[in-house]
């Protein structure tokens, strides 16, 4: 291989080259592109999980409350036993579980939305500390409350204003934004889980639907092994039945509805057709450019050349083409990716997991978490497609290399 | 064969098909002997060449180069038996369009492991001596029908060959031009030794020769 006769072939030979360079790194940049909305895609259906720190949400569905007073759990969050969080907590893969308490409070003059945190779990709604615009987030042991700040506006409550809530008092101690909270397990006021307990198992009506004790929650919050979120979604329906609501990035993926979403047959498929259609311009464009350099390549066999020589010749030149293909297929890719990362997308949030009753204003709305699209190329994903066009221009160069030193130079110098 | 017979020939057949284009031919060249094959266009005077320096193989018969029986050889062994050995002159000239002038002239030194420098230092001695000293980095479109000429007969010499096999050398070339490639290949042959096998047409080239052997329908006449 001479690097001199490679790099002069290449530039004086600009039309040939430039032609074997932008039909591969068109092709290598849809490759790239597709992966990359493909994997931003699934790294979005992972946000409404992600904001709350867990990889899985799980509740479970039941009956209708018959009277709508008083402390009742949503028809969709009802009781799931201490005993069964302990099943799910040993799961191998589970790496840990925080814990709510979800009720629908009607008291005489207001309805509140009512959901009991843990204080301190790195997995749930404790995470809402960072949410907190006034006030303080609750203290251990003290019976107090978070507002949603919206909510306060619209009833008048202050800071250290003292609360009704099912005949139990609470000090306001702090609001939340809920435009800043996760948009999963979101309420009206957020009390410490052990007084939600209390208000839940007290509660007649709620005990008739759906029998509770003091431990027991109605959602629950998973972080899990990525490898084994399916495997586990599947046991945790195993353990709570068929009524059990298993919320994981692949149902948030499916809710999305696009393409790239719903598969990766189709992102694999497509990223296929890119490189072999591209693959399939290089090697015309380049058995094109070989054969117009038959009589060059029989010069050189008659002044010493091997078959060898011709061979690593030809495929250094080609391997050179793949790899600036290759780089100039991710520069494209990048600067797509940048103008992609710009695009909205509205991850729709089932209505099991949607707190507010549909019966009160905006509950029958859809609720939406919009992001812009986390595009971005991964360095292995950028690794693979560079790595891609060498192999290609290895193979492309070796093939038509290896076709092209078996002639004869005395078949293409006799015809002068 | 002699001590100072350099190619020698023997019974030299190729056929294409049907058709045999050299029938039976044998003959030897000296070291230092200028030869020239002259015949008509599909005399078979090219092919001839062509078996003679291992381009192409005999159907029948052998070729011994420098003491070496190259009928029998592999298709590499011959490429690198022509680098160490053989030059080569063509009618067209064949320089490669993107090297420039020094460059084509150092492409038989290209697979060998050396320098660029020594490569760039050989190739623009032969050069000079061309009198092309001034045109070393000009591209082939930039010379003219001589000095191509004259940048392949430097190629053909760079590995210091013992022969050269030159093919209607000036046949692309005006008389004026044509005249002074033969001077070159003369003055090859005389101050440098080098043995010349040379095809061509015309008779009025063939009379600087050592020797001029006629070819007619693929035998030797004369």
């Amino acid at each position: 291989m001479n690097l001199r006769y490679m790099a002069k072939e290449l530039y004086y030979q600009k039309r040939r080259t430039l032609m074997s360079i932008l039909g591969l790194s068109i092709g290598i940049a849809l490759l790239i592109i597709l992966n990359a909305l493909s994997l931003a895609y699934r790294e979005a259906a992972r946000v409404p999980l992600k904001e709350i720190g867990a990889d899985i949400t799980v509740q479970r569905s039941g009956d209708v409350p018959r009277e709508l007073a008083g402390v009742v759990f949503p028809c969709s969050a009802v009781t799931i036993r201490k005993e069964e969080v302990e099943k799910i907590e040993k799961l191998p893969g589970v790496r840990g579980i925080g814990t709510g308490l979800l009720l629908w409070v009607f008291d005489p003059n207001r309805a509140w939305i009512v959901l009991g945190i843990e204080k301190e779990n790195s997995i749930g709604p404790s995470l809402l500390r960072s949410s907190v615009t006034e006030g303080r987030f609750l203290e251990d042991g003290k019976p107090e409350a978070l507002v949603e700040v919206a909510y306060a506006r619209q009833f008048g409550i202050s800071l250290n204003d003292t609360i009704s809530v099912a005949d139990k008092k609470f000090p306001v101690v702090g609001f939340v934004d809920a435009s800043r909270a996760p948009k999963i397990a979101v309420a009206n006021l957020y009390l410490p889980l052990k007084e939600a307990e209390d208000l839940a198992a007290s509660s007649k009506e709620l005990q008739s639907v759906s029998p509770y004790a003091p431990g027991d929650v109605n959602l629950l919050f998973i972080k899990a092994d990525q490898e084994k979120i399916t495997g586990l979604a599947s046991e945790m329906k195993g353990i709570l039945g068929s009524k059990a609501t298993v919320a994981t990035p692949d149902s948030f993926l499916k809710l999305l509805g696009s393409l790239f979403a719903l598969s990766d047959k189709f992102t694999l498929a497509a990223s296929l057709i890119a490189i072999i259609v591209a693959v399939l311009i290089v090697f015309k464009t380049m058995a094109g450019n070989i054969s117009e350099r038959a009589r060059e390549i029989g010069v050189l066999k008659a002044v010493g050349w091997t078959n060898r020589n011709v061979v690593s010749q030809l495929m250094s030149e080609s391997v050179i083409q793949c790899f600036m293909a290759g780089i100039l297929g991710l520069l494209i890719a990048l600067v797509a990716s940048f103008g992609l990362s710009f695009m909205k997308v509205n991850i729709p949030i089932p209505w099991e997991m949607s707190p507010t009753p549909h019966f009160l204003p905006g509950g029958g709305d859809q609720v939406f978490k919009t992001l812009r699209l986390p595009v971005h190329i991964p360095w292995t994903l950028a690794s693979f497609a560079v790595l891609l066009s060498i192999i290609i221009g290895g193979m492309t160069g070796g093939l038509l290399g290896r076709h092209i030193s078996r002639i004869k130079p005395s078949e293409v110098l006799r015809h002068e | 064969m002699s001590k100072s017979t350099i190619l020698s020939g023997t019974d030299l057949s190729k056929k294409y098909g049907d058709l045999e284009v050299v029938k039976g031919v044998s003959l030897a060249v000296n070291e230092g002997e200028f030869v020239c094959l002259v015949g008509k266009s599909g005399c078979g005077k090219t092919t001839l060449l062509s078996l003679l320096s291992g381009l192409e193989k005999p159907t029948k018969g052998k070729v011994t180069l420098d003491g070496r029986e190259i009928t029998a050889s592999s298709e590499d062994e011959l490429a690198l038996f022509r680098r160490e050995n053989v030059g080569f002159i063509f009618q067209s000239f064949n320089l490669i369009p993107t090297l420039s002038a020094w460059e084509n002239v150092a492409l038989p030194l290209f697979p060998i492991k050396m320098t660029n420098e020594e490569r760039r230092r050989r190739a623009t001695e032969l050069l000079g001596k061309m009198e092309l000293g001034h045109r070393i980095e000009h591209l082939p479109l930039a010379l003219s029908g001589g000095e191509k000429q004259r940048v392949a007969i430097a190629r053909a010499l760079v590995n210091n060959p013992r022969i050269i096999f030159a093919d209607e050398p000036t046949g692309n070339l005006d008389s004026s031009t044509g005249e002074t490639i033969m001077g070159i290949l003369n003055r090859l042959h005389r101050d440098e030794g080098v043995a010349i096998l040379m095809v061509t047409h015309e008779d009025e080239l063939a009379k600087t020769a050592n020797r001029l052997i006629r070819m007619k329908d693929g035998e030797i006449m004369s």
